[in-house]
Order: structure tokens, then C-alpha cells, then sequence
């Protein structure tokens, strides 16, 4: 486990739980919460740096730092060869080109690669994907997608936000992968990205995208919006026969003059072995591990979570050059 | 029978949606603590909820009336969502403890100051923790006055899942240790019920000193790995506190249906439900005190 965060703990509890994984290592930058880690789990090893996995013949690793050191971390993974199977935090990079790098890498060495768009495994998204594909509301002609969050609501100064990269590739980023996973590739045509926490932040974004097939979308994302206790993501969708809406919390499909469609999460098989951060993590990493023993591959990997770093990156083009 | 406190911070797991079109009434703590009351009125037994700003301000709305001198308290800390809303704002875990330091340091609370200062120089995290829990429960009596009981203090289940785990054998010993030195019984919060006997089983820990708070429902709503593996758990542990939440399942099931699965288990010592209006509060506990065993 690349990093000892509050991520790297969610991970490494929900790994632990499960039979078939040992976990062996984490990797911590910092000497002092290497010194604490080591009195809190004497029975894992907790080493400074990355080259330090080599020799410990390990399967798999979970990259949790920050994502501006993903690339670096993924790279010397791969060439110093300390493990096959890769999981990466979401977002997969900093830019296209560096999630681009690592999409050949990954294709070079072979293994597992995962990246952590956790929202794939709710039972609500996992249903309202199967009930576009099943074709239930027809031609699809415009959908409107949304993360939001208070996380930095009342926040004084951009400081604290700017570490997390902006609201584009930390919260939208969940957002546009649903948007993707639902309806394949898009384009932008048109982005806003506002600063509320100080000059230079992103802290609000409302883009257009279009698809091939003529479906018109709009995805809007902030981290100062009251009322989200929690960040939620949701997605509305309109077709030829009816409406989706789809968050974490229920799918409700409307035809015609019917009543609405319902599905609770808790009519869709929301079970899991272990309960920790909430379900779609424990269905998310047990995906990857389930990969990794069968030698199948995962998904979202790193070819598929790229495009979300292409869109991200024609994002910010787009509304740097709106200025 | 016990008063809940997630919809006095705007948690409904049926819908986040729900939860903000309940609007601000219930975070307001003189409402909330009308509610508590008029619970405790009709049937609850106490008050159980996370210690957080909200809910100190409860207590002390309900010590300030002087209504109720039968207060008993099931408080669990840390309040994780403040803890991982800290961390993003103070930058993650190094920042988060940091500023907890400063609160802790800040708060005068001497044996809460040296057990910090202990951990921090021995790097020795039961002192850490032994600082947080004296911290903790200083400013609970403190809210809470002379006249209510803390009857447990419970870690959160994002702490007792996560140690579970990791096999942090020590952070269960050492709450335990601290909580019967100082009078009170100790508790954890888990979503994961029938692991926690399982490793309580192996690390030989007294399930009678202990109170245990897991959902149990009959859609097995957040009940892990199964709500036939909790329940089973729950017939063969021996003499213990266990208190059932998510007995709606998260506004899911009808009362009178939860109630009468929970009448199904007589190990079950308590029940939390939360409330959210005044009518709702009479009948709930009416409801639940006609079907009590």
C-alpha cells in the first residue's frame, strides 16, 4: 500500500478482511507517521520509499498518495518491477500524457490495472447502466451529470483546496467517468471553470459534451455547494421513451404516463463480506482482487480511466481559453 | 429504547436528497432537543448520538430546562464525518492531527494534555488515545451536567471496523481499560457484527463489560456478511449489552414491521431510532414501548 492516508486505510481494511489477500508493506513518506504506523500495526512493514517493495515479492500494489505523484510512483512500479498487478486511486494522473505513459506501460509489463472510479460499483449506477443498455427508455438524446460537495463550503483561502488539484480532477472526474462508462466517448464543446476559494482555485466547472451519436450532455461539479453532507454524483438522462435518474441513493425511470420506476439501493443486492467507507469500496476492491487471482482484466483500468484524464484536459483548455 | 441523533445532523441513508429537503429545524439544537424530550416522554430510555458540536449544544439545551434528571447517555466518539471533513481541510492525517492537538492543548485539560504529550514523545498511541478519550469525555460531562448518566461511551464504527481489520488488538484493550478505570462501560459502534464476536472471541475480550451497537433489520440492511451470520452471532454470544440500530433500515421498513423483528431476539438489549417531528417522536416510542418484551 503506496502511501498512509486516510485512502490507504479504507483500502487496507477492506483488503485485510479478505481471505486471499496478505497485507504485506505500506510506503510512507513521512517519518512521523512511519514511526506511529509501525507502534499501530507492528505486523506490517512500513518502509520510506518505493524502491524499498522491491525485494518483497509482492502481487499487487494500491497507489494512494496524492495524484500528482502518481505517475512517478506507477512508473518506478513497473521498471523496478515490484509487483504485476497495479490499483491506482482515482484520478489515474496529473494530465493526458502522463495517464497516456502509463496506459503503455501497463500494456508493457502485462498485469492487472485498475483505477479507483469506486461509483462503477453502486448497485444504483450498476442498474442504471443495464437498464440503458437494455434500451428501456429508447434513443437517448441528452443527459445532465453532477458531483457535488460542502467539503470546502465556508472554506477561507484556496490553499487546502489547490492540494487536491481542483474540483475538475478531484470531484468532476467521478462524473465524467459515469458519463463515459453510460455513453461511450464524448467530446467537449464548451467549459466554465469558476474560482470561489481564491484566484487560481477551481472550485466550480459546468461543461457541454457532445457524443458521435448526436446525445448532448451538460456535467456540473462544485465542492462549495450547501447541502452535501457527502459528495454525491448523480446523472439524469432523457430518451425517446422516457427519463433516468440515477445518484447513489435510487434509479427511478419514468415512461410515459406510468408511475415512476423505483429502485431503492436496498432492493438491488447492496450486501457485502466487510462494511467499511461504505459498500461500493468493498465490491470495488474485491473486482480488482478477484481480477488479479483469475488473471482477467479490470474495469475501470488505466486505457479506460484515461479517457477521463482527455476530457479533463480538454476542459481546462477549453475554458482557460473562454477567459 | 433509545433517541438517535442522525437526523439532528442531516443523515437520511434512504436518500441524501431527503435529508436536505428536512431543512435546517433539526440541526437547531433547541428543536433537537425538544424532540429528545418529548422522546423520553413518551418511552425512550436515553439519548444516543455522536459527540459533536450539535450534540453537545443538545445536552446542554436539554441541562438548561432542567426537565429531566433521568438522562442516561450512549455517546460515541470520534464524530468521523468532522474528522475526515478536518483531514481534507487540514490536509490529510498529519493535519488532522495536528489540529486535534491544538484543540486537545487548547481545551485545558490537563491529564488530557499530559497523556498527549506522553503519546506524542514515546510515540506511543494508547497514550494518544487515552488523551483523546479523556478530552471526549471531559466535555461530555461538561454538556452534559450533573444529573444525566453516560451510560456508555462507544468508538465509532469507522474506528472499531477499521481496527478490526487491522488487528489492532490494543485500541479495543486500551478503550476498555480506560472507560471501567473511569466508571463508564465501554462500547463499539460495528457494521460488521459477526466479525467483531469472532475477533472479541479470539482476543478473549469480556463481552460483559462491553456494549455493542450493530444494525439489525429484516432486509439484513448493512448487516455483515449477512443478516444470518449477525443474527446467529447475536443468539450465541454470551451475557453482553447489545443495542440494535438501523432497525428501519434507513427509513426502509415500517415500524411496526422492525419493531416486531427485533421482538424476535431477546439477547437484544436496546433499540436507537431516530426522529424527526414531534408527532413522530410520540408514536414512535409509544409503538415500540407496546411491543416491548
Amino acid at each position: 500500500m503506496i502511501g498512509l492516508g486516510k485512502m490507504a486505510l479504507l483500502h487496507a481494511s477492506i483488503l485485510s478482511a479478505l481471505d486471499s489477500v496478505e497485507l504485506v508493506s505500506f510506503c510512507e513518506i513521512s517519518s512521523l507517521v512511519r514511526r506511529f504506523g509501525k507502534k499501530i500495526m507492528p505486523r506490517i512493514a512500513i518502509v520510506a520509499g518505493v524502491h524499498e517493495l522491491a525485494d518483497m515479492g509482492l502481487d499487487a500494489v494500491y497507489v494512494t498518495t496524492p495524484p500528482r505523484s502518481h505517475f512517478p510512483i506507477v512508473r518506478e512500479v513497473y521498471t523496478a518491477g515490484i509487483a504485476r498487478h497495479v490499483f491506482v486511486e482515482k484520478p489515474l494522473a496529473s494530465s493526458y500524457s502522463e495517464a497516456e505513459e502509463l496506459c503503455a506501460l501497463a500494456e508493457k509489463h502485462g498485469g492487472v490495472n485498475m483505477v479507483g472510479y469506486d461509483r462503477r460499483f453502486s448497485v444504483t449506477f450498476g442498474k442504471a447502466k443495464r437498464i440503458l443498455d437494455e434500451g428501456t427508455i429508447g434513443q437517448l438524446s441528452s443527459f445532465e451529470a453532477y458531483a457535488y460537495s460542502s467539503d470546502f463550503l465556508g472554506s477561507k483561502g484556496r490553499s487546502k483546496a489547490s492540494t487536491r488539484g481542483g474540483v475538475v480532477s478531484d470531484l468532476a472526474c467521478h462524473a465524467v467517468d459515469i458519463a463515459l462508462w453510460f455513453f461511450g466517448r464524448l467530446e467537449v464543446r464548451s467549459a466554465k471553470v469558476e474560482s470561489l476559494l481564491g484566484e487560481g482555485s477551481q472550485d466550480a466547472v459546468d461543461f457541454q459534451v457532445a457524443s458521435s451519436a448526436r446525445l448532448e450532455g451538460w456535467i456540473r461539479s462544485s465542492w462549495c455547494k450547501e447541502g452535501y453532507r457527502m459528495p454525491e454524483i448523480g446523472v439524469i438522462v432523457k430518451g425517446s421513451a422516457g427519463t433516468m435518474k440515477v445518484d447513489e441513493d435510487k434509479v427511478e425511470v419514468s415512461l410515459g404516463k406510468d408511475a415512476p420506476l423505483l429502485w431503492h439501493r436496498h432492493d438491488l443486492s447492496d450486501d457485502v463480506p466487510f462494511f467499511i467507507g461504505g459498500t461500493d469500496y468493498v465490491r470495488e476492491d474485491g473486482s480488482f482482487i478477484r481480477s488479479v487471482l483469475e488473471g482477467s482484466p479490470a474495469e475501470p483500468s488505466f486505457s479506460t480511466a484515461s479517457r477521463v484524464e482527455e476530457i479533463i484536459e480538454q476542459v481546462k483548455r477549453m475554458s482557460s481559453a473562454s477567459k | 429504547m433509545l433517541v438517535g441523533d442522525n437526523p439532528f445532523h442531516g443523515i437520511s441513508h434512504l436518500s441524501q436528497q431527503r435529508a436536505v429537503a428536512r431543512g435546517h429545524d433539526l440541526t437547531n439544537p433547541s428543536y433537537a432537543a425538544n424532540l429528545v424530550s418529548i422522546s423520553l416522554d413518551n418511552g425512550a430510555d436515553g439519548f444516543m448520538f455522536t459527540v459533536s458540536e450539535t450534540t453537545l449544544s443538545i445536552l446542554r439545551a436539554l441541562n438548561k430546562e432542567r426537565r429531566r434528571g433521568d438522562l442516561r447517555l450512549y455517546a460515541m466518539v470520534p464524530y468521523a464525518y468532522e474528522f475526515v471533513r478536518m483531514a481534507v481541510l487540514a490536509g490529510g492525517v498529519p493535519g488532522l492531527a495536528r489540529k486535534l492537538g491544538q484543540q486537545i492543548a487548547l481545551s485545558g485539560n490537563w491529564r488530557a494534555i499530559a497523556s498527549g504529550l506522553k503519546g506524542a514523545l514515546a510515540t506511543d498511541p494508547s497514550s494518544l488515545l487515552e488523551a483523546y478519550l479523556y478530552y471526549e469525555t471531559a466535555r461530555l460531562r461538561s454538556a452534559a451536567g450533573r444529573k444525566s448518566t453516560i451510560a456508555t461511551v462507544m468508538l465509532h464504527e469507522l474506528v472499531t471496523d477499521m481496527a478490526l481489520a487491522l488487528n489492532m488488538e490494543w485500541m479495543f484493550k486500551t478503550h476498555i481499560n480506560f472507560m471501567l478505570a473511569h466508571g463508564i462501560r465501554p462500547g463499539f459502534e460495528t457494521r460488521n457484527f459477526a466479525y467483531l464476536v469472532k475477533k472479541f472471541e479470539d482476543w478473549q475480550l469480556d463481552f460483559g463489560k462491553v456494549t455493542i451497537a450493530a444494525p439489525f433489520n429484516s432486509v439484513g440492511f448493512q448487516m455483515c456478511p449477512s443478516r444470518e451470520e449477525c443474527e446467529d452471532a447475536l443468539r450465541r454470544m454470551p451475557k453482553t449489552e447489545v443495542i440494535a440500530f438501523s432497525v428501519l433500515a434507513a427509513g426502509y421498513l415500517k415500524l411496526p414491521d422492525a419493531a416486531a423483528y427485533v421482538a424476535k431476539f431477546p439477547t437484544l438489549s436496546g433499540i436507537a431510532v431516530g426522529v424527526s417531528k414531534e408527532q413522530h417522536a410520540r408514536e414512535t416510542f409509544k409503538l415500540l414501548r407496546g411491543n416491548a418484551p
